[in-house]
């Protein structure tokens, strides 16, 4: 295979730096020393023939037995160049490694993730401190060495926290001295984790002088279950159940990220009518997840009446999931190599009922919102995040397509067969909150366009895979063959075992890119799980939007970077 | 003799417009919520009585029986006081509202109104803007920053509209000469309506926007501002006190339409006219549409923000409320009035 421009240039740049390449189903990984990190990276940044302009994330994994046990892995994209890019470095324990926050803006929080799930440091980082656990917690959860069972911990006692630490900023960013006016001016503001407008527990503590935030610091972590260490207990089938309850307002494009990732793991094919499948239920959950957004999104500016609208259609998406998955929250629908089940009868007509007056009520809600002169007022200017900024902070889906840059995993990397369909992918200008709301009007209208395609593509045919390694064997076969009934004992009791490798995947999901960073160690449980969450990256991204502007836009940027707290804690 | 018939007629006319008036307010929720359900695509009450008709008594059941919370850190005589200057203020603007013309009764001539004051709508201004007080001190005597927030949006809201409302019935108070309520009325007798017949249409609106602005609806619902604040003012408040700013809004906004109705809509005159003791129809009848409107549009309207809100009154309600009273001179000269 011919090796990938940016390779050949960092091999020629840091001949000392680069120790090893990996290539694994079509992935280029480069291991390189920890030392070398922020000058490599900055020179794949920078370097205009490569334009690694976009990291898409940073995660750790433990290795015990090894002398320098933790890898810290990059994920770098081109937008220029529509390439991915892996770094690794290996690192001990106490061995710190150089921040790249100076580089891409959106490193910052994943390096504090790693910092607080392997307890890795980062010199040069300006707010190392824990952001999925609380200040105090002991250990570091990611660790392999840290105990998964409650008998293995002592037992817990809640610390005695003064009444008015949750008032507080924390102690590296608070600073009344450089504020004009001093410190008499400002109020703390505690927004969260109970508040109407945050959707969900994110915590916010905003800096007020009046009313207007001169400083906002997100807390994270109140819906922290641990995902991550979770799924590295259960087998690579069950770790789908997980995925529903990320991003919990869309599930089926969750299960369809992870199952991806695990069939390029193992490289198998789906199935043309699986494939057509999958995109149909996606579409449909994003029309879903979008309206739910419209509706919050509208209730938080006040315009109450637009919610029960986009509550009325959801519900028939919703009825729809559940003839087809039969259930409405966490469909756990799609399997590995396929779906679980064939479409129920009629259900085409049913979908296309339902494309056919959702026209309409989309041109409903525009009515109401897109030329009302308060709504425009609210939204238009507020919460700017420019073209560049945006691809310096690393955001996802709506938000970045919203500051003009047409990027979108669909067209970028066409996966289950998106390549086939024709849809187009809107891009906003300005980069505020009314550019997102009405890119997200019409991704809506896009994913229309797209259903009717899918079901008018739908052939006969298998809806999952025949490959022995990831599909059991049928009932018949299991109830008249020997090595049949062997293997259903075996996949069932022992589950799949992808062979060594890792892999990283993702989808376009109604938030953003979510992508799965999976490494195999050749047994039947992922040794790392790693979920890249578009959430994540675009709450990063929430103080700089909403500095300088009223309590009153919070709420509003809020609702248009679109957050679910279930995948930023995950 | 006189003043015992003065009393019991008075006596009479405060118990009746008070029970009508929390027999609305209670009813104006209900109300409320099925024409916002209508309007939502949903129902609204529906479970208890027939067509949730006794949906108000359950809530104001389930209210006095809450737990009555007031936090630690409260001022505690402030924080009690808060609510009932609200809804004392809110009531006692019917005082000087003219709901009918004068009727008969065993040869003694009563005019429906409980106090027929000179200076009517002097008084109508100074009571509602104590009304004011209630909030901006509820909010801050919570303990509450959310409450604080909320009671400094009050206030600055109060100061802003409360001139433009103002100036918005200059050009009434400039064509009628009186401040008296129940003449302001009868000069409108027989479809000489203020806000048609003497050209006071744009200052009638502008007077809705006001009294929106002033009795703290969408989307001008700046102190309570759910989304933001939490509920703002009132975020601290349970059971009957919370329940008692809820009454004192209802109270409110029935008073603000009945006022607009009497100042610009001609009272309880009618398109065709009704026997005295009949008239008050006219006056429920119109009162009741506006109320409608300002539902209506809560259906409607996005909330806006804090700083247009202050901008939207000071730089164009106030400009044109004071350009409305150099036009109604204007009219005036010309009509040699």
């Amino acid at each position: 295979m011919q090796k990938d421009v940016a390779l050949r240039k960092l091999q020629a740049e840091f001949p000392d730096a680069v120790l090893d390449t990996i290539s694994f189903r079509g992935e280029e990984t480069v291991v390189i020393k920890p030392e070398a990190i922020l000058p490599v990276c900055r020179f794949l940044a920078s370097d205009p023939a490569l334009a690694f302009d976009f990291l898409t994330d940073i995660c750790g994994v433990d290795y015990p037995p090894r002398e320098k046990r933790f890898e810290v892995v990059y994920h770098l994209y081109s937008m220029k160049r529509n390439k991915r890019f892996r770094l690794k470095t290996a690192v001990a324990a106490t061995e710190p490694i150089a921040s790249v926050a100076s580089v891409w803006k959106g490193a910052g929080w994943f390096e504090r993730e790693v910092y607080d799930m392997f307890g890795l440091t980062f010199t040069g980082h300006n707010d190392l401190r824990r952001i999925l656990t609380w200040d105090g917690y002991e250990g570091h959860p990611l660790r392999k060495d840290f105990p998964v069972r409650g008998a293995d911990f002592d037992r817990y006692e809640v610390p005695a926290v003064p009444t008015d630490a949750y008032s507080q900023m924390p102690a590296s960013l608070s600073d009344p001295v450089s504020e004009g006016g001093g410190a008499e001016r400002e109020m703390t503001l505690n927004m969260g984790p109970q508040h109407p407008a945050t959707h969900g527990v994110l915590r916010l503590v905003l800096k007020l002088d009046g009313e207007v935030i001169r400083e906002a610091v997100p807390y994270l972590g109140h819906l922290h279950r641990g995902v991550e260490k979770l799924a590295e207990q259960l087998t690579y089938t069950q770790g789908i159940t997980l995925t529903d309850r990320l991003d919990y307002t869309a599930g089926i494009c969750n299960n369809l990220a992870y199952c991806l990732a695990v069939e390029k793991l193992m490289d198998i094919q789906v199935p043309k009518r699986a494939q057509y499948i999958r995109v149909m239920l996606a579409e449909l959950q994003r029309i879903a997840a979008h309206l739910l957004w419209l509706g919050t999104h509208a209730l938080d500016l006040g315009a109450m009446t637009v919610l029960f609208y986009c509550f009325r259609e959801r519900e028939e998406v919703l009825d729809i999931l559940e003839q087809v998955t039969g259930a409405r929250l966490t469909p756990s629908f799609l399997r590995i190599g396929g779906v679980a089940a064939d479409l129920p009868e009629g259900i085409q007509a049913r979908i296309a009922g339902f494309l056919d007056a959702f026209a309409g009520h989309l041109a409903e809600y525009e009515t109401l919102l897109s030329k009302n002169i308060i709504w425009l007022k609210r939204t238009k200017d507020v919460g700017v995040i420019t073209r560049k900024e945006a691809i310096n902070w690393g955001l996802a889906g709506p938000v970045i397509r919203g500051s003009g840059i047409e990027w979108d995993i669909r067209k970028a990397f066409p996966y289950s067969s998106y390549d086939e369909f024709t849809f187009a992918i809107p891009t906003g200008e300005q980069g505020d909150v009314y550019d997102r709301y009405l890119v997200r009007l019409e991704e809506m209208r896009q994913s229309a366009r797209i259903i009717r395609q899918a079901v008018r593509k739908l052939q006969k045919g298998e809806v999952r895979t025949r490959d022995p390694r990831v599909t059991p064997p049928t009932k018949q076969e299991a109830g008249t063959e020997i090595h049949a009934l062997i293997r259903h004992f075996k996949h069932f009791a022992e589950g799949l075992t992808p062979p060594r490798g890792e892999v990283y995947s993702s989808v376009e999901n109604p938030k953003g890119e979510l992508g799965w960073y999976l490494v195999s160690d050749g047994t039947n449980r992922p040794y790392r799980y790693r979920i890249h969450t578009p959430s994540f990256v675009n709450a990063a991204a929430l103080p700089s939007m909403i500095k300088g502007h009223l309590v009153a836009d919070v709420v509003a940027v809020i609702g248009s970077i679109d957050i679910v707290l279930g995948e930023i804690d995950r | 003799m006189e003043l015992v018939y003065f009393l019991i007629e008075s006596i009479v006319k405060v118990v009746v417009v008070f029970g009508v008036l929390m027999g609305a307010v209670a009813y104006l929720t209900l109300a409320e919520r099925k024409i916002l359900g209508r309007i939502q695509v949903r129902y609204g009450p529906t479970r208890v009585g027939p067509f949730g008709l006794f949906q108000p008594i359950a809530d104001g059941i389930k209210a006095f029986f809450k737990e009555d919370l007031v936090p630690a850190k409260a001022h505690k005589a402030l924080f009690v006081a808060a609510p009932m200057i609200s809804i004392t203020a809110a009531i006692s603007l019917f005082a000087v509202i003219p709901f009918g013309a004068v009727i008969e009764f065993f040869g003694r001539k009563i005019s429906l109104v409980i106090a027929d004051l000179d200076i009517g709508l002097l008084y109508v201004f100074a009571v509602a803007s104590l009304g004011e007080y209630g909030v901006v001190l509820g909010g801050w005597s919570g303990y509450n920053k959310y409450g604080l927030m909320g009671a400094l949006r009050a206030a600055a809201q109060m100061i802003s509209y409360e001139i433009a409302l103002a100036l918005s019935v200059m050009g009434v108070l400039m064509i009628s000469g009186t401040l008296n309520l129940v003449e302001i009325v009868q000069q409108q007798a027989g479809g000489h309506w203020n806000a048609f017949y003497h050209f006071q249409f744009f200052p009638f609106i502008f007077y809705l926007i006001c009294a929106l602005a002033e009795i703290n609806r969408t989307p001008f619902d700046m102190p309570e501002a759910e989304a933001e604040l939490a509920c703002g003012f009132n975020i601290e408040y349970s059971s009957m006190k919370f329940a008692l700013f809820f009454m004192a809004e209802y109270a409110h906004l029935i008073a603000v339409c009945a006022i607009a109705t009497t100042l610009f809509l001609g009272g309880w005159d009618g398109p065709f006219h009704l026997p005295p003791t009949l008239s008050w129809i006219w006056f429920v009848a119109k009162t009741g549409v506006l109320v409608y409107v300002f539902i209506w549009q809560r259906g409607t309207f996005p909330r806006l923000r804090y700083d247009q809100i202050m901008r939207f009154g000071w730089k164009f309600l106030l400009p044109l409320t004071l350009a409305n009273i150099f036009v109604t001179g204007l009219i005036m000269v010309v009509r040699g009035q």
